[in-house]
């Protein structure tokens, strides 16, 4: 049984992909540049998937394999959700559920200096950005934005984080706003920050609202949005009984 | 004992071609980061996949610049017929061994240096083929983790008694003393990856159950791939108009 090769570009794009299968092919495609984004890999004139997934495309010449997944693999930019593992003279070990300890220097900050080092106990969720991933070393994080600004970046305060998969993440991040975040944004009054490797922070006045917040978010990954919506509505009918 | 009657039936009523049912599952242990349960007829096996993560204990990497696997095999002591006795025997170091350097090969690990990916392979009802079945639940697993693999490693057995190739031995076919040829193969590459045999074959015939073998393996990397597009597309987050 030969490898199945889609010859023509188009016949994959929006399927569902596994590992092993052959999306493109190079040697029908001459002087052309292509993009290869998460979940590709060439080998020699074959672009093979390697993870299950759907393969997405966009003008004029990116691919990629959109998956959801409950690891995080560190990309420059992302906000992502830490937790302090370690502190030493200079960096903050941050585990960001990825495949290594991330480190946070600890003059990262909005007007850093060795004399306002701030203290992280272990434990301490903080919201940052990832700034540098070389392979082979460890990624380095950022509590400032591109600017050197706070932007919000820094430890959250009381609430309560949970762990979910990367869609989900992307999804309550993507805009237009999420049709259930839309929908409890309506009736409760609530802040959440959403890191891109699965964390979810959620912060209310009363308890309540958090529970209310944190399980709407959990039950929503697989929901179409008037799914979505009717679900809130139900949630929220049960707790004003 | 006869185990292939006058009429070309074995002892459960297959064929000589015919595999056994095979019933799969995806995400089935929730503090995983990948799991899967694979059934080969009364064959029962479970897959917990870690990873990528930190390393736990640094004196076990070997490779610099490439992900440490590990693997852990292990018979549950109500798995067969008599209560075993130990948990870790030889045999289940040599099958953790075995089943580590398929999964290695099949893994790109030169993409998440640094890190450790942990497999636990439980078997929960023993009826011969557990290794087939721990490296088709191990494929299941790790790509329900997200981790990237340049192939679905597939695994499959068969033998030769009462000079008939078998595909797909039970327990019974097993202990009976003929040969028991175990093949662990990547479809798309069309590679051999495990290629195990007890007892002794002339080549001709070895070359015939060798196909059998891995014709069977054919079949189960299409059912693989049919329950990983299922299980994707349930996991499908709604994107962004």
């Amino acid at each position: 049984m030969g490898t199945e090769v889609s010859t023509s570009p188009t016949s994959l794009i929006d399927q569902t992909v596994v590992p092993g299968d052959v999306v493109l092919d190079l040697s029908n495609m001459t002087n052309q540049t292509i993009k290869l984004g998460s979940g590709l890999f060439q080998d020699n004139d074959a672009i093979s998937a390697m993870r299950a997934g759907k393969l997405r495309y966009t003008k004029p010449n990116k691919y990629w394999v959109e998956s959801s997944h409950k690891r995080y693999i560190p990309r420059p930019e992302d906000a992502v959700l830490g937790i302090v593992v370690d502190s030493k003279s200079d960096n903050f070990w941050v585990d960001i559920k990825g495949p290594q300890l991330a480190l946070l220097p600890v003059l990262a900050f909005e007007g850093g200096t060795r004399r306002n080092i701030p203290k992280f106990e272990v434990g301490t969720l903080l919201y940052v950005r990832v700034v540098k991933t070389n392979t082979g070393m460890n990624p380095e994080l950022s509590c400032t934005d591109a600017s050197g600004k706070a932007a919000g970046f820094g430890p959250l305060k009381d609430g309560f984080m949970f762990e979910t998969s990367t869609g989900l993440s992307r999804m309550l991040l993507s805009s237009p706003t999420c049709p259930v975040l839309e929908a409890l944004g309506k009736k409760l009054s609530f802040e959440t920050a959403f890191g891109l490797n699965g964390r979810v922070w959620v912060h209310a006045a009363a308890p309540r609202v958090v529970i209310i917040v944190a399980n709407a978010l959990m039950n929503s990954e697989t929901l179409s949005g008037t799914q979505q919506r009717i679900m809130v509505e139900k949630l929220l009918e049960k707790i004003s009984e | 004992m006869e185990y292939v009657n006058p009429e070309g039936l074995r002892l459960d009523g297959r064929r000589f071609n015919e595999m056994r049912q095979i019933v799969a599952e995806v995400g089935v242990v929730s503090k995983a980061d990948g799991s899967a349960v694979f059934e080969m007829g009364n064959t029962k096996v479970i897959a917990a996949v870690y990873g990528p993560r930190e390393i736990q204990n640094k004196s076990l990497q070997k490779k610099n610049d490439h992900a440490l696997v590990l693997c852990e095999y292990s018979m549950a002591q109500f798995s067969t017929g008599d209560r075993r006795r130990q948990k870790f025997d030889r045999r289940s170091t040599e099958l953790s061994l075995v089943i580590r350097q398929t999964m290695e090969a099949c893994i790109l690990t030169e993409l998440l240096p640094h890190s450790q990916i942990d497999i636990f392979l439980q078997v929960l009802q023993a009826d011969g083929g557990t290794r087939s079945a721990c490296i088709n639940a191990a494929t299941l697993a790790l790509a329900d983790a997200g981790i990237p693999m340049r192939d679905l490693a597939v695994s499959c057995s068969a033998g030769y008694l009462n000079s008939t190739p078998l595909l797909d031995l039970n327990y019974v076919e097993d202990s009976a003393g003929g040969a028991d040829v175990t093949v662990g193969i990547l479809p798309k590459l069309d590679k051999v990856t495990l290629l195990q045999m007890d007892a002794k074959l002339p080549m001709e015939t070895f070359e015939t159950v060798f196909a059998l073998a891995s014709e069977g393996c054919k079949a189960i990397a299409e059912r693989i791939r049919e329950v990983l597009q299922e299980n994707t597309k349930q996991l499908e987050y709604r994107r962004a108009a």
